[in-house]
Order: C-alpha cells, then sequence, then structure tokens
C-alpha cells in the first residue's frame, strides 16, 4: 500500500559554513601542497628539483597568504578573531587550527625568503634604484642550505600539522555523516597534493619559463596524486556500498538518493581519472589541461564536502536548496579571494621575476635575451 | 490539571528548597566529565517532555519564542515539524515540536573555539554573544540543526530554555503559550516534578539517541520514523529570500 511522509513545515537552515571557506580550505591545501613540493629542490638541494621546487615555492607562498584571509572573513564576526588567542580551548580543533595557522605561515614565510635569498641577493648586485632594497631584504648574505633546510623542516612541521587540523575538523562532526569519516583528512591531503601540482603546471606556463622538464615531472607527480585521490575515494565506497562500516554506509545513504549527487559523483571521478590519464600517457604538452582539471578537481571537492554536505539536513527530509549569492557570503568571496591570491601572485613574481636558465632548449634560447639580468622594475 | 504551568512555580520552588539536600550534581561534580560548566544553580537540571500526541500543530510556541527572543526573521529556535503521513491510503497529521535539545553530552561546546557557548550547573546550553566569533563550528556539530547564525547579531543563536525567564520563576515562552500542554517543563533533579515523573514512568523517547548526546528534551509518542533524519518528500515552503529585511515590531 502507499505509505509515505510529506514534509509540510519546518525550517530550513542556510549554510553557516559559507564559499570562503571553501576558498580557505582549497587554498591553504594548495598552500601545504606546494610546500611539500618545493622541499626535495630547496630543503633537500636537490639540484634536478629545483626548478619544479621554485614554482611549487610560488604555490606555497601565494596560497598561503591568501588563505587565512579567506578564513578570518568566513567569522560572522571577524574583528573578534583574537577571542581565538586569549583563552585555552583544547577541546576544539578549530582553536588548534588558531594556534597552528600563524606557525605555519611565519615558517613558510622564513622559508619562502630563505629560499629566495639567492635570489633577492643576485638583485640586489644589479645597477638599479631598488638594489639597495633587495640587499636589505637578502640582509648582506645569499643561499644557506642549511638556513634553507632548517627553516623548510619548521615549516614542514607547521603543514603538516594544518594537514592535520584542517581534515580532523571537519571529519569530528559526527552530526555531519559525510564530513564524519576517518578517510576525509586523507582525500583533503590527496587532493591539497593533487591541486598543488596541478598550479605547478599552470605556473609553469604562464608564471615560470614553460620549462618542458618541469611539466613532464610535475604531470608524474600529479599522476601519482590522483592515484591516491582514486584510492582513496574507491576505499570509502566500497566501506559504504558494502555496508563495512556503518559510518560510510550512513554517509553514502545519506546523498545516494539524490540524482545530483550522483552526477556530481561522476562528475569528480571523470575530473580525477581524465588528468590521470592524460598525464600518464603524454606527460608533455599537456600540463596545462591536466592542471587546470586537477585545480578544479581540488577546489570541487571542498565544493562539494562544504556547501553540499550542509545541504544535508540533519532532521528534515530531502535536501535543502542552495542558491549562490552573488554578495560577500557567495561570489563576492569567491572572485575577492582568487583576486587576492592573483594580486600576490604578481606582486611576488614581480618582486622576483623568473631566473633566466643558462642552458634553456634550443627554441627557448631564442627568446632569452643576452646581456646582464634585468632588475624587476 | 495542567502542570506544565500552573503548578510550576510551586515545583520550582520546592526544588529549590530541596536543592539544600542535595548532595552532588552527577555530571557537574563526576571528576573530567563535563568540565565546561559554569553559572547556573547546579540544584536544578531543566528539562522538557514533549507530548507529542497533545500538540495541534498551532505554532503558537513558534511564535511565542520569536516575540520573547526577538529572533530574526526567518530564523527559529523553536518550531513544529508538520508533515503529512500517508498510511495504507489515510493520511493523517504528524506533529513535531523541535528545539535545542539540551544535551547532557553537548557535542556544540567542546567544539566553540573560544568558550562562547557554554553549559550553565543547571544543564541549560547557552551562547555569550559578546564572545561568540561566529565561526558556525557550533552549528555543525549540533545533531538536530537547532542552532543558526543570528544575522543581527552575527553571531550563534539558539534555544535557551527562556533562561531569563526560567530564572525568574517563569515558564520558557513555549511552554506558557503551548495551547495542548504538549510542552512540560521542569527540574530533573526534584523527583516529584512533572518531568521527573513522566521521565521515570513513561518511558519517553529522544531523538537520535546514536549520537550519544543524551538530550534533555524528552518525547511521548514519538514516532520512530521521525526520530532520526526523516525519510520523506521535503516541504515545498522556504522561508522568503529578504532574510535581512528590517523588523517592525508593534
Amino acid at each position: 500500500m502507499d505509505n509515505h511522509i510529506v514534509e509540510v513545515i519546518n525550517v530550513t537552515r542556510e549554510v553557516a559554513w559559507l564559499p570562503w571557506a571553501v576558498q580557505y580550505f582549497f587554498l591553504i591545501g594548495l598552500s601545504v601542497g606546494g610546500l611539500l613540493l618545493s622541499l626535495p629542490g630547496y630543503a633537500f638541494a636537490r639540484e634536478d628539483w629545483r626548478a619544479l621546487g621554485r614554482i611549487a615555492l610560488l604555490v606555497a607562498l601565494t596560497c598561503g597568504l591568501a588563505a587565512p584571509v579567506a578564513l578570518l572573513s568566513d567569522l560572522h564576526q571577524p574583528g573578534r578573531f583574537w577571542h581565538f588567542y586569549v583563552v585555552l580551548r583544547p577541546t576544539s580543533w578549530m582553536w588548534w587550527g588558531s594556534v597552528f595557522i600563524p606557525f605555519y605561515v611565519t615558517g613558510l614565510l622564513v622559508y619562502g625568503w630563505a629560499g629566495f635569498r639567492e635570489e633577492l641577493q643576485a638583485h640586489g648586485q644589479v645597477d638599479s634604484r631598488l638594489a639597495a632594497l633587495y640587499r636589505l631584504a637578502s640582509l648582506g648574505g645569499g643561499r644557506n642550505d642549511a638556513l634553507i633546510r632548517a627553516a623548510g623542516l619548521f615549516a614542514l612541521a607547521g603543514a603538516l600539522l594544518v594537514a592535520l587540523y584542517t581534515g580532523a575538523e571537519v571529519a569530528v562532526v559526527k552530526a555531519r555523516p559525510l564530513w564524519h569519516t576517518p578517510f576525509l583528512p586523507i582525500q583533503f591531503l590527496m587532493t591539497a597534493l593533487a591541486g598543488a601540482a596541478g598550479l605547478v603546471l599552470v605556473l609553469n606556463r604562464f608564471a615560470a619559463g614553460n620549462d618542458r622538464a618541469v611539466e613532464v615531472r610535475a604531470n608524474r607527480l600529479l599522476a601519482g596524486f590522483l592515484g591516491g585521490v582514486m584510492l582513496a575515494g574507491a576505499l570509502w565506497l566500497a566501506l559504504g556500498l558494502f555496508g563495512l562500516d556503518s559510518t560510510h554506509a550512513e554517509a553514502l545513504g545519506s546523498v545516494a538518493g539524490s540524482e545530483a549527487w550522483r552526477v556530481t559523483a561522476v562528475w569528480a571521478v571523470a575530473a580525477t581519472a581524465l588528468p590521470f590519464a592524460i598525464a600518464v600517457a603524454k606527460p608533455a604538452r599537456t600540463g596545462l589541461l591536466t592542471g587546470l582539471i586537477a585545480l578544479h578537481g581540488a577546489w570541487m571537492f571542498r565544493w562539494t564536502v562544504f556547501i553540499g554536505g550542509q545541504t544535508v539536513p540533519k532532521t528534515g527530509a530531502g535536501f535543502y536548496d542552495y542558491a549562490l549569492p552573488a554578495g560577500p557570503e557567495g561570489l563576492l568571496g569567491i572572485v575577492g579571494t582568487a583576486g587576492l591570491w592573483l594580486f600576490l601572485l604578481i606582486a611576488l613574481t614581480a618582486i622576483l621575476p623568473s631566473p633566466r636558465r643558462p642552458a634553456p632548449a634550443p627554441t627557448r634560447a631564442a627568446q632569452a635575451p643576452a646581456g646582464p639580468v634585468a632588475a624587476a622594475e | 490539571m495542567d502542570r506544565s504551568r500552573r503548578n510550576f512555580c510551586l515545583g520550582a520552588g520546592a526544588a529549590t528548597i530541596g536543592a539544600a539536600t542535595v548532595a552532588a550534581m552527577p555530571a557537574a561534580a563526576a571528576p573530567g566529565a563535563v568540565p565546561l560548566r559554569r553559572d547556573g544553580d547546579p540544584a536544578h537540571r531543566w528539562a522538557m517532555v514533549v507530548d507529542v500526541g497533545k500538540c495541534v500543530g498551532c505554532q503558537a510556541c513558534t511564535v511565542a519564542c520569536i516575540m520573547e527572543n526577538d529572533v530574526p526573521e526567518n530564523s527559529f529556535r523553536t518550531i513544529v515539524s508538520t508533515y503529512e503521513v500517508t498510511e495504507q491510503g489515510k493520511a493523517g497529521s504528524y506533529m513535531l515540536p523541535r528545539l535545542c535539545n539540551h544535551c547532557e553530552e553537548p557535542p556544540c561546546i567542546p567544539v566553540c573555539p573560544t568558550g562562547a557557548t557554554f553549559q550553565r550547573r543547571d544543564g541549560i546550553v547557552v551562547v555569550d554573544n559578546t564572545v561568540c566569533v561566529g565561526c558556525a563550528y557550533c552549528v555543525q556539530a549540533c545533531p538536530y540543526d537547532a542552532r543558526f547564525i543570528n544575522h543581527e547579531t552575527q553571531t550563534a543563536d539558539k534555544c535557551t530554555f527562556c533562561v531569563h525567564r526560567v530564572e525568574a520563576g517563569l515558564l520558557p515562552a513555549c511552554v506558557e503559550t503551548c495551547v495542548g500542554g504538549a510542552r512540560i517543563f521542569g527540574d530533573l533533579n526534584d523527583p516529584d516534578s512533572a518531568v521527573s515523573t513522566l521521565v521515570r514512568d513513561e518511558n519517553p523517547k529522544v531523538l537520535k539517541p546514536e549520537q550519544g548526546t543524551r538530550p534533555r528534551v524528552f518525547y511521548l509518542g514519538l514516532d520512530p520514523r521521525f526520530q532520526g533524519k526523516v525519510d520523506g518528500t521535503p516541504t515545498l515552503w522556504r522561508p522568503s529570500g529578504e532574510t535581512h529585511a528590517k523588523k517592525e515590531h508593534a
């Protein structure tokens, strides 16, 4: 017989973690991923990783500086951020985050400075009105591998803590089955690494020397990270599908009935499998495509987790509708954060333009003007 | 006859006197159990019993709460979720008043990064909106969707059991106004209170018991199909998009 329930009156809870939060988790993930990718070339002074490491360091710095702004904006009372720092709240992962973020960003800035010090010194030696400023910024020194390594390991500790807290903060929310899974921190980290490799590929094309070796290496790394993303996703799905774990089964059950969620799932698989296949089959001359898709995948994962996750009612029937508002609580937040990141990238690459490689490929040699290194201005 | 209202003041007074003889408060005194409780009188443990069978779905409680607590437009500290249930061709209504459950193990409190939300020693979970940063972590952590961001204060907001009224010896506004007497409020530490008797004798249920939150809002006649996330067709009605319209008070 016909048995069914129709909800006649109930409250719709609006999303409380706004697109700002998506931007924060996206950017801080890219920063952590960028930092990890920069370590072989800088902290461990592997010369063959140096070019890729330089772009990764740009990723880590630009994203790492923009991310806390997005996080602050997600607070509904951003002016009260100092309230985090006058209490001791070890039961809250968010409170730990307020400790870890400054720790990480400080480490990142010191590491970035140590890594770029060699370039600052070089710019200080050319005939330019800004040379004195560069010399000041380099503090009268050049490359110091011991310092870079120490700062890199310090920043690495911060990055691991940030990766831990960002994952745990969301995974501990038992009230949302979709979030409450031990896979989530791993999925955040793997998609962050894939996104960071993606951004390295994109910046390699637009903001660095379009180095073929960097492209091939980054594409191979990307393939590895995307493999990890697919493995974690498959395990999560298997645990839910076969009812092996009640948490995952509940999480899957909360969205499996929705056509929109099924489309999202297919899209996510395509956005992972496609760049994986391309990066494996043809790692050269595909970096822009695989990079953009990987970036899109990393962002979309966070959008789906946060905005999608909040459209699953905890008590009500069905799903809440979500329409992206045009103002600061929606589109403007996304565009504004992206704009801030772009500004930081332009500023950083203006101060530290890509060093010209001594022996580039023949096709590139024609474009590289001979003579002394131009000053940044 | 109306235990929920008329006997309350008398009961509260008796509970206060009786409290002098109560040796220890279980939750507050247990070592390491809930270190975050402060304020309020530990002699009481306020709770509510909702008799679903008596609710007529008039939403008087919803309106009374809004008027009493100046709840912004399109936000609700309490609401009567109303469902049309069809069983074997016959349709009927099911009403479920929802509010903060003032849990014994409130998941909203440990996540708060500033200590703005806390549980009083009388069990009432409150938010100090002069401290709250509006991070909404508590909104996420509540399994009952009982919290929201108040866009007038830009801080977390929720039912307080009308703590200002309770401290003055009055009933919460929703209880006071309930025409069917479906909401019964009282002190679990008073063994003779209506809520204590009902909890002891009627075996009431709570929402989402599997969450381990130990709610202190109990339900009589709770259909298991409504105990967790309801499996049904969602409502077509939504609050209007004009969320920040200026309120006008008569």
